[in-house]
């Protein structure tokens, strides 16, 4: 009453003026995720067996591969693709994968220019990553 | 020692020094002529001060949005993002000018220029240091309320010119509340005209060399603060063009320049009133001698423009029944006996001292 509210409000806004911001400056200054977010998938084409129990542990059907055996028996990848355009990022497929050659990872800039680039080819990605590093 | 208190003494009369000068050019220092061009100059510095306060105020009422918000407020363009303002004026510039089929287009039209005019009179009576009022006019407090109140003639012709529902409620709620506030904002200065017997603003901030009328008027400075942030239409009382109820008042059609034009009235009324409040409650261009007396001026405007925009950013808008209340009910008993107790107060010091 008698506006002891309203010098209590202005006492808040001020505290707020002179206290430290919390905007991150996102281009320059990037984020730390909590460990829990999944906003990407990576493979490690030379770890996977080719068993196929993350296309079937897919709810969306999102991965397709295609594999051919080498001369000494053993099931090679020839493609890996992902539509990114349905995943839910769930992670069913990684829990799934015996050799944990398909993981979660925490890169969140995945926005595109043309509805195709959400096919995601894995191989490719994972060959470009291992040039960037 | 000497040469300082001589540099102080220049600063302190520098726009007198030049004035004297300009006037030296004449054949006649006061000839009809020399009037003219001073009366010419005095005009376009009152311009370059309105568009200078409205470049610098629109910036930084951002920046306090942002801080009470915790955030840094705008910080791209140039250094901390001080040049927004002039990005966002190009971006107004930019923009098409669309008069709506059905509007009243004269009257569409005159509104956001009348706006624009009002800050420019009305600080024209201001004094900005001493002896730096651009017209000394005996009735300055009278003038400049007078004037003030023509906005909302304006803010009704933008509302009726628009020939839309929402900018005539919007503009029927701008003549309700700026009618009502003007009365309340007109009793607090009542008191201090009784105590310096003036109307003249240069002769009230020669009155508060010792004591600002802040601490002799308390409450009308309070009242003041209130009535005037409500007659300037800004948040906790900006009825006229709540988003959530009318769209934008009568703004809702104007686009491009027009619409900037309201914006830079807002901002130069808002200086202009704050201008008002520092020379009649802060004590003008008076202040200890360190600082030239136009610097202390632009200072205490300053702090009253920041306080301004503090409440914007803090308060919820006040609903449109409690404004009247708040006008009708508290603001003007109290402007009464404000003045009654500086009447009282006048009557007992003159009792005492004169015997």
């Amino acid at each position: 009453m008698f506006g002891k509210g309203l010098l209590q409000g202005l006492g808040i806004t001020l505290k707020r003026m002179v206290g430290p911001n919390i905007t991150e400056f996102y281009p320059e200054v990037k984020p730390t995720l909590p460990t829990k977010v999944r906003s990407s998938m990576g493979l490690q084409p030379d770890k996977c067996i080719s068993c196929n129990m993350c296309v079937m542990a897919c709810p969306n059907s999102v991965i397709k591969l295609t594999s051919e055996k080498n001369e000494s028996n053993k099931k090679v990848l020839t493609s890996y693709h992902m539509n990114v355009g349905r995943c839910l990022f769930c992670g069913m497929c990684t829990e799934v994968c015996p050799t944990k050659a398909l993981t979660v990872t925490q890169e969140f800039e995945n926005s595109i220019f043309e509805p195709d680039d959400l096919n995601w080819d894995m191989l490719e990605r994972a060959k470009q990553k291992g040039q960037v590093k | 020692m000497e040469t300082l208190y001589n540099l102080f003494e220049t600063l302190n009369n520098l726009f007198l020094i030049i004035a004297a000068f300009i006037r030296g050019l004449f054949a006649d220092p006061q000839s009809v002529w020399a009037n003219l061009t001073m009366d010419v100059i005095g005009f376009i510095i009152v311009v370059v001060i309105i568009v200078l306060a409205a470049l610098i105020l629109i910036l930084l009422e951002r920046k306090v949005a942002g801080w009470t918000s915790q955030r840094p407020g705008p910080n791209r363009l140039g250094p901390r993002g001080w040049f927004q303002t002039i990005a966002d004026a190009l971006k107004l510039i930019g923009k098409e000018d669309v008069t709506p089929a059905g509007a009243d287009k004269l009257i569409f039209k005159i509104a956001p220029m009348m706006i624009f005019c009002i800050p420019m009179m009305t600080l024209a009576v201001i004094p900005f240091g001493k002896g730096l009022a651009p017209a000394n006019l005996d009735l300055g407090i009278f003038y400049f309320v007078a004037m003030s109140s023509i906005s909302t003639v304006a803010f009704l012709m933008a509302g009726w010119g628009s020939n839309n529902k929402y900018s005539l409620l919007g503009g029927m709620r701008a003549v309700a509340q700026m009618v009502s506030y003007e009365i309340p904002l007109l009793f607090s200065l009542l008191g201090v005209v009784m105590i310096t017997q003036s109307f003249n603003l240069g002769v009230i901030v020669e009155a508060q060399a010792t004591i600002p009328f802040i601490v002799l008027q308390p409450l009308a400075f309070v009242i003041f603060v209130i009535a005037g942030m409500a007659e300037l239409n800004r948040a906790p009382f900006d009825l006229v063009e709540a988003d959530q109820e009318v769209v934008a008042g009568p703004f809702t059609e104007y686009t491009g320049l027009r619409w900037g034009l309201f914006f830079l009235g807002e901002y130069g009324n808002m200086t202009a009133l704050s201008a008002l409040g520092a020379t009649v409650f802060l004590g003008g261009w008076q202040g200890p001698a360190f600082l030239p007396g136009y610097v202390w001026f632009f200072m205490k405007v300053g702090v009253f423009v920041f306080f301004m925009m503090w409440a914007r950013w803090t308060f919820p808008r006040i609903r449109i029944d409690h404004l009247m209340h708040l006008a009708w009910k508290v603001l003007l008993p109290l402007a009464i006996l404000n003045i009654l107790l500086t009447g009282l107060g006048i009557y007992i010091y003159g009792f005492v001292m004169g015997g």
